[in-house]
């Protein structure tokens, strides 16, 4: 049985903690889950040209966004063998330190969580309209580039 | 519609272009416009799809340049 139930990808500001534990949460009903993956982006202080990053403000073109996030989620059904997955991803200013990615994947057994979790983020940080622009400690600031 | 580094660039988030037959001709209105984009690199989605090849436009289609993504 798979659940694709719709829900909206971007959040405003860092994904925090606790919406991740609640998110753990919710699944302790559904008992054909037998493993979860989750990746978690975190805001890292990279040094570029001697001045640190404090913070990251994202920006995306929503719908653009929104419907690949849709055509994404309807492959990974088909590809995989998982129950149910989500993808949160932050928009606005999300500091050092800070999750501003959060992929979530239910299956019954750890193959198929691992494998569709690994594919979800590769797709995401290359199929998906989303632009960080760097903000360093003295407030000027550069455009990420995706490795 | 633009967005990112390009948003920068352009300094604006929306440009209105009149009587652009195809995304070729946007191309070089937008270099003549703005040459530092010639060494920028870009895709163009028209109606939210990336096109890969020269696409023809009309008068209500939405057009948006994309700097290289870095989401995540």
């Amino acid at each position: 049985m798979t659940e694709k139930k719709k829900h909206k990808v971007f959040i405003q500001g860092a994904i925090t903690p606790t919406f991740i534990a609640d998110s753990i949460a919710k699944h302790s009903g559904k008992t054909t889950i037998g493993a979860h993956d989750i990746f978690l982006g975190q805001v890292r202080n990279d040094m570029i040209d001697h001045k640190t990053v404090a913070a990251i403000e994202y920006s995306a073109y929503e719908e653009m966004a929104e419907n690949l996030f849709h055509e994404i989620r309807e492959a990974i059904f088909v590809k995989y063998d998982i129950v149910c997955m989500h993808i949160y991803h932050s928009l606005g200013l999300v500091k050092t330190g800070e999750i501003c990615l959060f992929v979530f994947v239910s299956a019954k057994h750890r193959k198929n969580a691992f494998d569709a979790c690994h594919d979800i983020v590769e797709q995401i940080k290359a199929m998906t309209p989303i632009w960080g622009k760097e903000i360093f400690e003295d407030e000027t600031h550069t455009w990420k580039i995706n490795n | 519609m633009v967005f990112g580094q390009l948003s920068e660039i352009i300094n604006a988030s929306e440009l209105a272009l009149l009587a652009i037959n195809n995304t070729n001709e946007l191309n070089k209105i937008l270099f003549e416009l703005y040459p530092i984009l010639e060494e920028m690199k870009f895709t163009i989605a028209v109606n939210k799809k990336i096109i890969h090849e020269n696409t023809p436009l009309n008068h209500k289609d939405i057009v948006a340049l994309l700097p290289p993504f870095s989401g995540g």
